[in-house]
């Protein structure tokens, strides 16, 4: 294994320094590329009062490719599919090595405050945010209390 | 500020910008890595992470974006603001690693000769470390062999010391002895001379005054008569007249008849010379010369005590790898550092500094010299001698090609200014050099000291490169190094100072602080050679002076050489011979008879000089004059003395073997001397003897007196006569005459008095320069006195003389006394033993005064005195003739009668047969076994021994070196013929075997046995005792089915080859499995039937892979690193190899069962050599299985189809077998696995009788 880029470390450090607020991301003990993440649902929105754990993986090449992320607390929401995949763009093509792991995060817990149905990862989620967001809605708050709050 | 920084900061890296380039999008990005690894290659396009804006990359690619000045300057100006420290890597460009592929700053690691990342390189110099410290273990335990050559190198030291001093007392007493006779001789002449006169004077005198009475007499008559004749005057009767007339016809008768003896009186003494004076001062002038033997043996040094080999190529593989090394080293004196060609070991550069690219194993010639081992070398085609000379040579010119690889080179731009940073603040050059292995003490390096000082905490090791944080050349200006220790070579000057020029704009400050360095470095490398010079001669003298010494001593021993310093051997000529008989029967006439004999003996061969010895027979029996006694007197009671002051010393001399030519010379110019001077005395004697007769002639005063004095000398001469009768009576054995000592002195003392007048012998017999005896022998007729003759002389000229022809002496005695005695010396009794001990024991206390009884003389015909000589020699020697005692116990026993021989190693040396003895001590000499004209005249004993496969090669004598040098395992083994003890018998129960097959030594000479069929491996400690067992049957991890071969690493580990399982099982020092590899089949890394096994100092692991009839080599991790060996009989190929056993200098030796040989190779699998053949004989085999060898490369072969266990030299020459079949103590039956434990214990798995032996 080679020695951790100096970037990660930098990162690493800024996260732990100067936390970004209802996001927090420890490295594993065993592994300084995976995080352990944690975000709390945005406000205004059905995730609201959630605490939502992730893990994120910085590849071998990162920045120069994107971190993996996937959910690991079951949520309800058109852009995030069962298996806790995240659609979101800058996770993909979109990104950039400017970004790091804090705007990673911040990009998710935006995704939260935003869902978009229009780029669907969940299919039937995105069907019903579409065709009854209320409910949907509501079926988000409902998996939020119970998968995100019960810790 | 912390905005600024902000902006400072690449948002790729979020780290400083480093060489930031503005993309037209406007943000800046440093160009490496992060710009670099946002090329999209295919579209050749960048996009900017901050914006996306997608740029076409320029032609020359990232680097062709502008750089961001503006940025580098605010870069700038932040730093000076904040005084933080320019980023180290700036400036640098980033490379792909070479071994991690990883892009990343790479700094040039010497390990792999290659650019490579902090992270490899790091890693690098933790392999590196353990390496050393790991090589630095081996050091310290081969340092003992250094240690070992210093003491002897002390001993040798003494030796020439002891040597040199009893030679300048010889001198000495030479020169006093001859100043002596000298004087003597000249007193006694003058005396003789003032005698003559005196005598004839007197005579002359007295005639004088008679004749003056008598004419006077007769005068007065004639006038008495002219008066009163003619008067006739009546005052005369008749009766007067006629008495007148009467006395006056006897007057005229008288007068008529008076002759005057002349020629009596007009002889004239005269000083006759035996010699011609010129020639008797050029003799005296040059009575000695110092023989300083020469060195005829190029690789023989002072360090190790004798590589008495003939520099046979094949012989010379052989050694040992210290062995190797000094010769290495000598070689490095004669041609190395003699014309300044050789280099040290870190190729000639300085510690730290590594101008040349080495491959791994080269590296590891570059570290200790005596590590330049076999191992690493590749060139095993050419000679060993070449070869090493080669290698060194080899180091140089790779150095040098590489090094001037390396400052033209263009790819190594960076790196050769990195290698120049690193060269400057280091030296090595006034660091204590070790003077043969050009070794420097890393302690003193100045580099080194810096570093201990800056971490003092830091341990040994990293004193190596190595492990050395790596430096950035930034740092390294700002500690310059001392200036003048700096040696650098002039193309890196060079180079430098244009790299300098060229990176003046990004580096003056560094520019300014290497010019001056640079310059003084110019000045320097003036100087250098002197430098260099310097420890050269010194080193190189200092090898030949211990070359020299051991040559000296060697050279002693051999004596076979030097024939212009060879004795004069006036005494060999038979008529010499007859003729010192005659002069020694002469006088000690009336002695025993045998001499009486003898000199019959000699008178019948017609000798010259008879009538002197008739002569001398007379004078000795004739009243000698007063003075003349006198002078014989105090020679006889003066004398003593010195002579045995002059003969002890000479034994001590011998005793230590470093006899010398001279003193052989001397002695043996003494002999005729002994003789000559008896003749010359008898000549000398003339003059006096003619006085006397006319003394006797004359008128009776002096008669009187005479025949007083002449009781007194009989009285004398009897005294004399005495102790030749002894003499001649000593051959007995037990003729107890102490008492007569000083007497006997006096004999030998007068015949080496008398001995240097007589050199003039010495020319007529140059042609009889050779120092041996048989030629003599042959030409002496088998008379006996003439034996006895001869025996005398050479009981003394025995004691003179170097080793072989003591030797050889020996044996002549041996047969003399055999032949003379009618009670052989041989069976010698225990007074006399005890004698010879005495003797040995004065001997050794250097006692002077030391009397040499009969006894003593006695007991050197038999060997009791030379054994004394002998246990001086070193344990060598009395292991050695322990070794043949026991080897040929019966024999010698049964000739030597002494009891005491049986009993206890000790007495055994020196009870042993005299014959055993002088070959065993010419052996521990390294010298040859005389040749077979010698050898027919030895007796059965030496014939034996000659006979016997243990001729002395030069495996023999290079182990008798070994063995002198305290060390010896072969001695050792040549005293093994018992069972020490045994382990096991037939059983499933811990410390029972059920078919143990291999065996080996463990931590703490601990044994370790794979007990096959119980399909576990019993560990027990040195003296036997169970220890621990592990494993069971099964084939699971851990678990065995039938192992067979058993090894332990360096590091404790167990390596087991589990030979039904097909695989190799690896297991901790506790037991605990750890690893196994392997599996059945035919490709590499897969087994057959793994047999032996064996691991080498560096952990790699050989495997006998015996049905695929190959050899597998392993890392310990299980790697596979190599084989050898194909099905078949050729050399190198192998036919159902059993075991194995790697040596400590990689010899790999394999026992080629199907093919009855040992075949040994190297670690690539090229074959050294190869051994033996199937057979029953010495050095023969059936199926050998188990090998085993010592750390001084001698190989145990258990040839199974013999039921023996053969113990073989490091060259593969036979050195003794032991044991047979049965189930005795000492016997076999199925011999699997051998072992050799460090302290000389042979380890044989007994099969069939399912125990282990120890030997």
């Amino acid at each position: 294994m080679a020695a951790l880029p100096r970037r990660i470390i930098k990162e690493t450090q800024r996260l732990m320094q100067e936390p970004v607020p209802g996001i927090s991301a420890v490295p594993d003990d065993s592994n300084a590329r995976y995080f352990h993440v944690i975000v709390t649902g945005p406000e205004d929105s059905p995730f609201e009062g959630g605490l939502f754990k992730l893990e994120l993986f910085l590849p071998e090449d990162y920045p120069m490719s994107a971190p993996k992320v996937r959910f690991i607390t079951k949520i309800y929401h058109p852009n995030i599919d069962r298996l806790g995949r995240i659609c979101l763009d800058i996770l993909k093509d979109k990104w950039s090595p400017a970004l790091q792991i804090r705007t990673v995060l911040l990009s998710i817990q935006a995704l939260l405050s935003a869902p978009n149905p229009d780029d669907p990862l969940a299919n039937d989620v995105a069907e019903l945010w579409k065709v009854n967001e209320s409910e949907a809605i509501r079926n988000a708050k409902e998996w939020t209390r119970r998968y995100a709050m019960d810790n | 500020m912390e905005q600024f920084e902000q902006l400072l900061t690449c948002a790729i890296c979020l780290d400083r910008y480093r060489n930031p380039k503005l993309l037209p999008c406007q943000h800046s990005f440093c160009m490496e890595p992060c710009l670099e690894g946002l090329v999209d290659y295919v579209r050749r396009q960048v996009k900017c992470p901050e914006c996306r804006a997608e740029h076409r990359i320029p032609y020359q690619g990232v680097q062709g974006f502008p750089t961001n000045v503006t940025l580098q300057r605010f870069l700038e100006l932040h730093i000076e603001i904040t005084g933080e420290l320019p980023d180290p890597t700036s400036g640098q460009v980033m490379e792909r690693c070479n071994v991690c592929s990883e892009k990343a700053y790479c700094s040039f690691c010497y390990h792999c000769d290659k650019k490579i990342c902090d992270e490899c390189k790091g890693a690098h110099m933790e392999i590196l470390r353990r390496e050393i410290s790991r090589i630095n273990n081996q050091i310290r335990r081969g340092i003992h062999r250094l240690q070992d050559s210093l003491s002897l190198v002390e001993k040798n030291t003494q030796n020439i010391q002891t040597n040199c001093l009893s030679v300048g007392e010889e001198v000495e007493e030479i020169y006093r002895r001859l100043t002596k006779a000298l004087k003597d001789r000249t007193e006694y002449l003058r005396g003789e001379i003032e005698r003559y006169l005196g005598t004839e004077l007197r005579t002359l005198t007295s005639l004088k005054e008679n004749l003056e009475q008598e004419i006077s007499n007769i005068l007065s008559n004639c006038d008495l008569a002219d008066k009163h004749m003619n008067e006739n005057v009546d005052i005369w009767d008749d009766c007067e007249l006629m008495d007148a007339k009467e006395i006056f016809l006897k007057t005229i008768e008288f007068i008529r008849n008076f002759e005057y003896e002349n020629t009596d009186y007009s002889r004239r003494i005269r000083l006759i010379l035996a010699h011609d004076p010129n020639q008797l001062v050029l003799h005296v002038a040059g009575y000695g010369d110092l023989n300083i033997a020469n060195s005829n043996n190029p690789f023989s040094q002072g360090t190790s005590t004798g590589l008495l080999q003939p520099p046979g190529p094949g012989l010379m593989r052989s050694k040992s790898d210290h062995r190797l090394a000094f010769r290495n080293q000598d070689q490095n004196y004669e041609r190395g550092y003699g014309d300044q060609e050789s280099e040290p070991v870190l190729g000639g550069r300085k510690f730290g500094e590594r101008a040349t690219q080495k491959g791994h194993g080269d590296r590891y010639g570059y570290r200790g010299g005596e590590y330049g081992g076999d191992d690493y070398d590749h060139e095993g085609s050419r000679s060993a001698r070449s070869k090493y000379s080669s290698r060194f040579r080899r180091r140089n010119t790779m150095a040098d090609d590489e090094s001037d690889n390396e400052t033209r080179g263009v790819r190594f731009h960076d790196q050769q200014q990195k290698t120049q940073e690193r060269e400057r603040p280091l030296d090595t050059e006034d660091v204590t050099k070790g003077p043969l292995s050009g070794i420097t003490r890393l302690a003193d390096s100045p580099r080194v000291m810096k570093k201990l000082q800056e971490n003092p905490t830091g341990k040994k090791k990293e004193k190596e490169p190595a492990a050395q944080p790596p430096k950035q050349p930034q740092v390294v200006p700002k500690r310059p190094p001392p200036p003048t220790t700096r040696q650098v070579s002039e193309e890196d000057e060079i180079s430098r100072i244009k790299k300098q020029n060229k990176g003046a704009t990004t580096s003056t400050e560094t520019a300014t602080t290497e010019t001056r360095p640079a310059t003084e470095r110019a000045t320097v490398e003036e100087r250098h050679p002197v430098q260099r010079k310097t420890p050269a001669p010194e080193a190189q003298s200092s090898a030949e002076d211990s070359e020299e010494s051991s040559n000296q001593q060697q050279q002693q021993r051999k004596s076979t050489v030097t024939p212009a310093k060879t004795p004069p051997t006036a005494t060999r000529r038979p008529s010499d011979g007859a003729h010192k008989k005659a002069a020694r029967s002469a006088s000690s006439d009336s002695s025993s008879s045998a001499e009486s004999s003898s000199s019959s003996a000699v008178r019948s061969t017609g000798a010259p000089f008879t009538t002197e010895e008739v002569k001398q027979k007379y004078l000795s029996r004739s009243e000698a004059p007063g003075a003349q006694t006198k002078s014989f007197q105090s020679r006889f009671l003066n004398k003593p003395t010195p002579a045995a002051s002059v003969q002890s010393k000479r034994e001590e001399e011998e005793s230590e073997t470093s006899s010398e030519e001279e003193t052989e010379s001397e002695e043996e110019s003494d002999e005729p001397s002994s003789k000559k001077s008896d003749e010359k005395m008898a000549k000398s004697d003339i003059g006096p003897l003619l006085a006397r007769s006319a003394h006797a002639r004359d008128s009776g005063t002096d008669f009187s007196r005479k025949t007083e004095q002449s009781p007194i000398n009989r009285s004398k001469y009897s005294t004399n006569e005495e102790p030749s009768s002894r003499y001649g009576s000593r051959r007995r054995p037990n003729s107890a005459s102490t008492e007569e000592e000083p007497p006997r002195y006096g004999y030998t003392s007068r015949f080496l008095n008398k001995s240097k007048s007589s050199a003039a012998l010495a020319p007529e017999d140059d042609d009889y320069t050779t120092p041996r005896y048989d030629p003599e022998d042959s030409k002496y007729p088998s008379g006996r006195s003439k034996y006895m003759a001869l025996k005398e002389r050479r009981q003394r000229l025995a004691r003179s003389r170097s080793s072989q022809q003591f030797g050889a002496d020996d044996d002549d005695n041996n047969d003399d006394s055999s032949v003379t005695t009618p009670i052989s010396p041989t069976t010698s009794n225990p007074s006399a033993y005890l004698a010879s001990r005495g003797y040995g024991t004065s001997q050794s206390a250097h006692d002077l005064s030391r009397s040499r009884s009969t006894h003593a003389l006695k007991s050197k015909d038999n060997s009791p005195e030379r054994s004394s000589a002998a246990e001086k020699d070193g344990t060598a020697l009395s292991s050695w003739a322990r070794y043949l005692k026991n080897k040929y116990g019966s024999r010698s026993g049964a000739k030597d009668k002494d009891p005491t021989s049986t009993s206890g190693a000790s007495a055994g040396t020196q009870g042993s047969s005299s014959s055993s003895s002088a070959a065993a001590r010419r052996l521990s000499l390294g010298l040859p076994l005389r040749s077979s004209t010698e050898l027919a005249s030895s007796d059965d004993d030496q014939k034996n021994m000659l006979g016997s496969p243990t001729t002395p090669t030069a495996a023999t004598a290079a182990g008798i070196a070994a063995a002198a040098a305290g060390t010896s395992p072969r001695s050792q083994y040549l005293q093994k013929c018992q069972q020490l003890f045994q382990i096991g018998s037939r059983g499933s129960e811990a410390g029972c075997f059920t078919w143990p097959r291999g065996v080996a030594v463990g931590p703490d000479n601990s044994i370790v046995v794979a007990d096959s069929s119980n399909h576990r491996v019993q560990v027990f400690d040195s003296r036997g005792r169970f220890l621990k067992e592990f494993g069971q049957y099964g084939s699971g991890e851990g678990e065995f089915d039938c192992l067979a071969g058993v090894a332990v690493n360096r590091i404790g580990q167990y390596i087991i080859a589990d030979r039904y399982n097909h695989r190799i099982q690896v297991f901790d020092p506790s037991g605990r499995f750890l690893r196994s590899f392997g599996s059945q089949g035919t490709s590499d890394g897969r087994f057959n039937y793994p047999w032996g096994i064996a691991t080498d100092a560096l952990g790699f692991i050989y495997v006998c892979d015996k049905e695929n009839h190959r050899i597998q080599v392993f890392q310990s991790d299980g790697t596979f690193v190599g084989k050898f060996g194909t099905m078949g009989t050729k050399e190198g190929q192998l036919e159902h190899p059993h075991y194995i056993a790697v040596s400590n200098t990689n010899r790999v030796i394999v026992s080629d069962s199907n093919n009855h040989r040992i075949q040994i190779f190297d670690v690539n699998g090229k074959v050294l050599s190869s051994f033996g053949k199937e057979g029953s004989e010495d050095g023969e085999f059936k199926f050998p299985r188990g090998v085993a060898v010592d750390d001084q490369g001698y190989i145990c072969v258990a040839d199974s189809g013999n039921n023996r266990i053969q113990i073989f030299h490091p060259d593969g020459t036979f050195l003794r077998a032991l044991g047979c079949w049965g189930s005795q103590k000492g016997e076999f039956k199925g011999l699997e696995g051998v072992a050799m434990t460090p302290d000389g214990h042979i380890l044989v798995c007994d099969r069939e009788n399912h125990r282990i032996q120890v030997f």
